[in-house]
């Protein structure tokens, strides 16, 4: 068989930009292709994508060829297979369920997005992704961790700084270096916050993996936290933003997630319709073939969650935020081994605690301008602001 | 083939035709049943594939798998001494006939 063919258009600028018409052009022509400015071959439909992330023999995460380790200064679960990942990812996934949010800690997850919108102005414009959607999700993850002590802004922080880290394909000493300071200061904290929790154990995912009859190594308990800072924030705040948009935009919509309750099925919606995280890569362990084009042993294959939620094989008008779809297979969430260990929490504070308080609290708020929104990213994507009318 | 018959939390029944090697929850998936998601595909990573057997299959489908009690943890709904997995059900001739209930919430 062929390789994929090779797309010489595509500038790693136009991704961040709006990745999303090409996406649709290369799920018409060329739905698995070479893409030279990226270094990767594009997985841009549904099937495709799940195939591979639900076989991790064959497309690894073990890839230790990503600057996620120099910027974590560690050896994380996202990037581990078999039965070191699933060790590693159960010792915190109890701390990440249904039930501890319901019984312990949704009232006070109520209590802290109350005492974020209490302090925003009414008839002002503000912007809900600074005010709202960010440090209410810092909160939230500072609790479910057990950082207690640690500001929303320094939590903001960390979780942007590695990040960027885990970005630096550039490989920009200065970026590790501000990695280092940052790793520096959660190793402290995260030392500190251990010793007060083996005194007085709690349901916080720290407690619960120091507290262990048989703990994992220190050093992948405090990556484990780490890779939650980065991937606990920004992601529940690009979704809230996504789906505040969507629901503002379309306000028959709204009014009928409203009727409904269904606040749920419009969190979902949001992030299928833009994924917080688009694209995760795998590395191919054997020659293999997909899509009728030969995969080499060695490539790296990226698998574009963002393409497959808005593949035509599985949603109608997929281009669009449609909130009542009869099914809505998305994987926004991933799938496979790594699947998001924070769903369930993502879906309940985002979705059942966060949404609904926001829209009960402020019934005619109304985005100004939908049109000088400026939405950016290709690994990570959403909106960079959301400046809302409150009255 | 083998049948497998899925009863949702408000009683509707359907019953699919399954082939042999296949799981209860890629058995749903396949045929449009509703009340599973099987969100990690069978990498037993999501828990939103919970199900109960039906008493009368039980002893067909067997004990737990390795490390799917840790998983039923993370459940949304309830979980009995009746609940499994429904991705770790693999489906042999011997399951023939096999119920399941599904909960009220997956997520
Ligand atoms: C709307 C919100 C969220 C979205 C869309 C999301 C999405 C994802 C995706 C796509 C992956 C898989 C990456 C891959 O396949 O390599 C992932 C992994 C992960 N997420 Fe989330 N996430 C969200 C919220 C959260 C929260 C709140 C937490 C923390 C409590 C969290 C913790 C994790 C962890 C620890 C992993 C790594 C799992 C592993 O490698 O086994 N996520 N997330
Ligand atoms: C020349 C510039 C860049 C190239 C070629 C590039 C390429 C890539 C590729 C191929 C991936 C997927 C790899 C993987 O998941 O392991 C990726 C992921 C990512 N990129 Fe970039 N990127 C660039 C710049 C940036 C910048 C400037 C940022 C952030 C400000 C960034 C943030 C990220 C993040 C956070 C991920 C996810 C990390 C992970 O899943 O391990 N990238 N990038
Ligand atoms: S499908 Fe995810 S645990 Fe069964």
């Amino acid at each position: 068989m062929p390789l994929a063919p090779v797309d010489e258009t595509v500038a790693i600028g136009d991704l961040v930009r709006d990745p999303y018409p090409i996406y649709r052009r290369m799920r018409a022509e060329t739905p698995v292709v070479r893409v030279p400015s990226v270094k990767r071959t594009f997985l841009t439909k549904a099937a495709h994508t799940k195939m591979v992330k639900d076989d991790p023999v064959l497309f690894s995460s073990n890839d230790p060829t990503t600057p996620m380790e120099p910027a974590f200064r560690a050896h994380t679960l996202m990037r581990k297979d078999g039965e070191e990942h699933r060790r590693e990812r159960m010792a915190m996934q109890k701390a990440f369920t249904p039930k501890v949010i319901k019984t312990n800690w949704a009232q006070l997850y109520r209590d802290i997005t109350d005492r974020y919108l209490d302090r925003l102005p009414r008839g002002e414009t503000v912007d809900l992704y600074s005010e709202v959607c960010a440090p209410v999700s810092a909160r939230i993850l500072t609790h479910i961790l057990g950082l207690d002590g640690a500001s929303d802004a320094e939590m903001m922080r960390w979780s942007q700084q590695l990040i960027d880290g885990a970005g630096n394909f550039g490989w920009d000493p200065k970026l590790f270096e501000i990695t280092d300071k940052a790793n520096d200061e959660m190793d402290v904290h995260i030392a500190a916050c251990a010793e007060r929790l083996r005194a007085e154990p709690d349901d916080s995912a720290l407690s619960l993996m120091v507290n262990a009859a048989d703990p994992i190594p220190w050093s992948q308990i405090v990556a484990n936290i780490k890779i939650a800072i980065g991937g606990g924030i920004n992601e529940p705040r690009d979704a809230m933003a996504t789906i505040v948009y969507g629901l503002l935009t379309n306000p028959d919509q709204l009014a009928e997630v409203r009727r409904q309750e269904a606040w749920g099925a419009a969190f979902e919606e949001g992030i299928r319709w833009v994924a917080p995280i688009q694209a995760s890569s795998r590395l191919v362990m054997e020659d293999t073939q997909i899509g009728g084009v030969d995969i080499p042993k060695g490539d790296i294959v990226m698998s574009i969650q963002a393409s497959s939620n808005r593949d035509e094989d599985l949603f109608e008008d997929g281009e669009d935020y449609r909130v009542f779809r009869d099914k809505n297979p998305h994987q926004a969430f991933g799938t496979g081994p790594h699947h998001c260990a924070g769903a369930h929490i993502a879906r309940r504070t985002v979705g059942e605690i966060m949404m609904p308080e926001l829209f009960e609290r402020f019934p005619n708020m109304s985005l100004p301008d939908p049109e000088a929104i400026v939405w950016h990213g290709f690994g990570f994507r959403g909106p960079l602001s959301m400046p809302v009318t409150l009255n | 083939m083998v049948k497998v018959t899925y009863v949702a939390a408000d009683g509707t029944r359907t019953e699919v035709d399954a082939a042999v090697g296949s799981n209860v929850m890629q058995t749903a998936l396949d045929n449009d049943v509703d009340g599973i998601v099987g969100e990690c595909g069978g990498a037993m990573m999501c828990a939103t594939c919970h199900c109960y057997v039906d008493e009368g299959w039980t002893e067909a489908t067997g004990t737990r798998r390795d490390g799917e009690d840790d998983m039923l943890d993370c459940a949304a709904d309830e979980v009995k001494p009746v609940s499994r997995l429904s991705c770790q059900i693999k489906l042999t001739e011997e399951l023939d006939g096999l119920v399941v209930h599904l909960p009220e919430e997956q997520v």
